[in-house]
């Protein structure tokens, strides 16, 4: 009866004590996993790589290849951009990063004075070197070092070649582009019209837009009325693609159409998968990005000097929609 | 020794350390999250200092334009002073996750005085256009140092909300181990108590019990109390007192049985006393009356008889007189010869008596009554009980050194057994109708009249006769 009470006693005070025990210890553990704090003497170069059109398919690719490669180079690079092509915010992003002092800009290039301001005068009076990817802005009026991506004049020449070849050397063409001439945007359809002038039946019609939905459907509708007959339409400036082929199926079938894009449009690419796009350039764009940290960290290190003024291109192909579908 | 008194010192030592040690461990647990609280507090005021320090260059720059006084100038420079102060602090809350962040900020910072230092320059130099430009600029990057703060301290929110968790799920965890720690220090305190009471009061039950069987009259059991302290102290006192108590107590009994044992003896020494007056009476009334007989038998001419009861009344003076006095041999042979004329005169042809006798020997010193019982015993055993009689043989011989007195007779002789007896003091039956004093008293008092063993002999041969030796040491006066 005793030895039973003591017994449960010490078994009582062992249970009391092995809870006791784990409470303390979650207690007092303070295992909060701070972040570390940083002992790394010697500075790495910041990078920081600025798109107006981030989380798109397109976009993600040249981010993640540029953060790849930035880790193999031993640099930090930080990717910022705005949605939805919003140039205030993208502007804005340059300007802080300039002031920022990182030690590399590499940014789509925006065909605007305010961004070639920016580049040629900030950029430069703060010492910061800035390649331009994807799109490029002229050197003369920005002073970019370099330019990582397609050779957008080629590209339209190849979207042209393909439209020729599956239309045929006679119809009407549309070649939608935005209002805001970039220079890539000019690339391209130059190139386009270089291809389609040696072919005198195939007539073509300019259409401008702003990049807002409602100017975009009422220039779609404007186009469609001057030309009902149109048999291939290209949206050389592929944000626009999306709501411009929407619009068109209100009308009429989209079989009708040839229609043609770039992949750099947020929608390209589903829209092909759709079968809604015949054939999109697709640019490589893990490549770009791979290829514009690479330059930058050469040149920061001196070992590439001076890069070349005329731009490092990218291999770009046509991907039409039945190999995808 | 001063058990008690250390026990109570342990208990309170033990509630002592045990306050003390949950004491320190929340003193330490507080130290911890506060320190922890006031960093992270710190980080958002060392930002915020930032941002409020630059909107203050902002509006001193204003006012150093618009009016520029060497006071506005002086409030400039402590702002600038003040932002150059809150850099540094920034700059201490690097680390591996809001590095880049942080030195964008750092360097936004820097150019935001660079250009304020531009914008002084300017206007000294009275160039009011860029100078203008300078300070659209300069709030710009204070718009921009703004925004900044407001996204890092939302950067800060998301790397430290695992801390935040963790402080809740450790404050939560905090109650538990409080309820935890008071049921086990509850138990503990009791578990410690009731050691400690049994500790006190066991020995001192014990104690109780102890006195209780001592107040019962019980004084065998032992009084013990098996620690060590001042209870057992009284235990073993009060056992030593029990034990003093028992060995008086034994006194006392062992006194009063000596008491009692000297009252009976008293009681039979009077007695005996009494008996012995009595038995003095008679023989002398007889010793008188034989005298008288003797007289008037030798008046009546019967000479014969006169000289028996002569010797009647020798033999029983010499035997009424006390035993253990010594006596001659001399004195013992007349004995013995008055004996034998008695007995002659009873078995008249039937005894033959020879004697040879050493006349040099006699005046040695001997027990009284030793030769006249063995002598008797001889005529019992030898000579009574055969028709025809016999012959008994006494002689007395100086050899020297010693003197042999040999008791001899022709009767049927004794039993190895018998001789044994006697020589060995055992009680002999007595048969027949001696004069009292029997074989193995004298064998007795011999032996512790002269303090050796072999100074009487048995010889005894079966229907030939016993021969009985007396070997007396010679001492020679």
């Amino acid at each position: 009866m005793r030895k039973t009470g003591i017994f449960i006693l010490c078994l009582l005070f062992i249970i009391l004590l092995i809870f006791t025990a784990i409470s303390a210890e979650k207690v007092f553990r303070f295992n909060w996993e701070l972040p570390k704090a940083i002992n790394q003497k010697e500075p790495q170069y910041r990078l920081v790589l600025i798109t107006q059109d981030i989380d798109t398919p397109f976009w993600d690719k040249v981010g993640y290849a540029a953060q790849e490669q930035a880790k193999k180079e031993g640099v930090s690079l930080e990717v910022w951009g705005s949605y939805d092509n919003n140039k205030e915010d993208f502007l804005e992003n340059l300007e802080i990063a300039i002031y920022s002092k990182v030690d590399g800009i590499i940014i789509q290039g925006l065909d605007t004075t305010k961004f070639k301001d920016l580049i040629k005068v900030k950029a430069s009076f703060y010492g910061v070197p800035v390649i331009t990817v994807v799109n490029d802005v002229p050197m003369s009026e920005s002073l970019r070092r370099t330019y990582v991506g397609s050779d957008q004049y080629k590209a339209g020449r190849l979207i042209a070649g393909q439209l020729v070849s599956d239309m045929g050397s006679i119809g009407n063409v549309i070649l939608m582009s935005d209002r805001i001439r970039e220079y890539f945007q000019e690339q391209r359809l130059r190139g386009i019209q270089d291809v389609l002038k040696k072919y005198p039946n195939i007539q073509i019609l300019n259409a401008e837009t702003s990049e807002s939905s409602e100017q975009i459907i009422s220039t779609t509708q404007d186009m469609l009325n001057r030309m009902p007959d149109v048999d291939a339409i290209v949206a050389v400036n592929a944000s626009i693609a999306g709501t411009m082929i929407q619009e068109i199926s209100k009308r009429s079938q989209l079989e009708r159409y040839h229609i043609y894009s770039f992949d750099d449009g947020p929608e390209s690419l589903l829209l092909l998968e759709q079968g809604k796009l015949d054939a999109v350039i697709q640019q490589s764009p893990e490549m770009m990005g791979k290829l514009s940290v690479k330059l930058m960290t050469e040149w920061l290190n001196g070992e590439t000097l001076p890069l070349d003024s005329s731009g490092y291109l990218t291999d770009i192909q046509i991907l039409k929609a039945v190999d995808v579908q | 020794m001063n058990k008690i008194q250390k026990k109570i010192w342990l208990l309170s030592t033990i509630v002592l350390v045990i306050m003390v040690a949950i004491w320190i461990a929340l003193t330490y647990y507080n130290n911890k999250t506060q320190d922890q609280y006031n960093n992270i507090l710190q980080r958002y005021l060392s930002m915020n200092e930032v941002t409020s320090s630059s909107q203050q260059i902002i509006t001193d720059l204003n006012n150093y334009i618009l009016n520029p006084t060497s006071d506005n100038l002086e409030q400039l420079g402590l702002s600038k002073k003040r932002i150059l102060r809150a850099k540094d602090n920034v700059y201490e809350l690097r680390n591996v996750e809001n590095d880049f962040a942080l030195t964008n900020y750092i360097n936004l910072i820097n150019s935001f005085i660079e250009t304020t230092d531009r914008l002084l320059l300017f206007h000294a130099e009275n160039e009011t256009e860029a100078s203008a430009k300078e300070f659209t600029e300069a709030t710009r990057i204070s718009n921009y140092i703004s925004e900044m703060t407001l996204t890092l301290i939302g950067t800060e929110m998301k790397t430290y909300d695992r801390f935040y968790y963790g402080i809740i799920e450790q404050s939560v965890e905090m109650e538990k181990l409080g309820m935890w720690m008071l049921l086990l220090i509850t138990l503990l305190l009791l578990l410690i108590s009731y050691w400690f009471s049994l500790s006190i009061t066991k020995p001192v039950h014990q104690l109780t019990q102890a006195a209780n069987e001592l107040s019962k009259g019980r004084f065998d059991l032992e009084v013990k109390v098996e620690t060590n302290d001042e209870i057992a102290f009284l235990a073993k006192t009060f056992d030593r007192m029990r034990i003093n108590i028992n060995k008086l107590i034994l006194e006392i009994k062992h006194k009063a049985q000596l008491e009692q044992e000297l009252q009976q003896n008293k009681i039979l020494l009077q007695e005996s006393q009494f008996r012995s007056l009595q038995s003095q009476i008679n023989p002398h009334f007889l010793f008188n009356t034989l005298n008288t007989i003797s007289k008037k038998a030798y008046l009546e001419g019967s000479e014969e008889t006169s000289d028996l009861l002569v010797n009647v009344a020798g033999l029983l003076r010499y035997n009424l007189k006390q035993m253990d006095r010594s006596v001659t041999l001399r004195d013992e042979v007349v004995v013995l010869k008055q004996y034998m004329d008695i007995q002659k005169a009873r078995f008249t042809d039937r005894l033959k008596l020879y004697m040879k006798i050493d006349e040099s020997c006699l005046n040695v010193k001997i027990p009284a009554l030793t030769l006249q019982p063995i002598i008797e015993n001889a005529v019992i055993h030898a000579i009574e009980p055969r028709e025809n009689g016999g012959t008994i043989w006494v002689r007395i011989l100086d050899e020297r050194d010693r003197i042999t007195i040999e008791i001899e007779d022709d009767g049927m002789g004794m039993s190895e057994d018998k001789i044994n007896q006697i020589l060995n003091e055992q009680v002999v039956q007595t048969e027949g109708h001696s004069t009292g004093i029997g074989f193995s008293n004298v064998v007795k008092r011999l032996r512790l009249w002269y303090r050796y063993e072999e100074v009487i002999d048995i010889e005894s041969t079966s229907g030939k006769g016993t021969k009985v030796i007396l070997r007396i040491q010679m001492i020679r006066e």
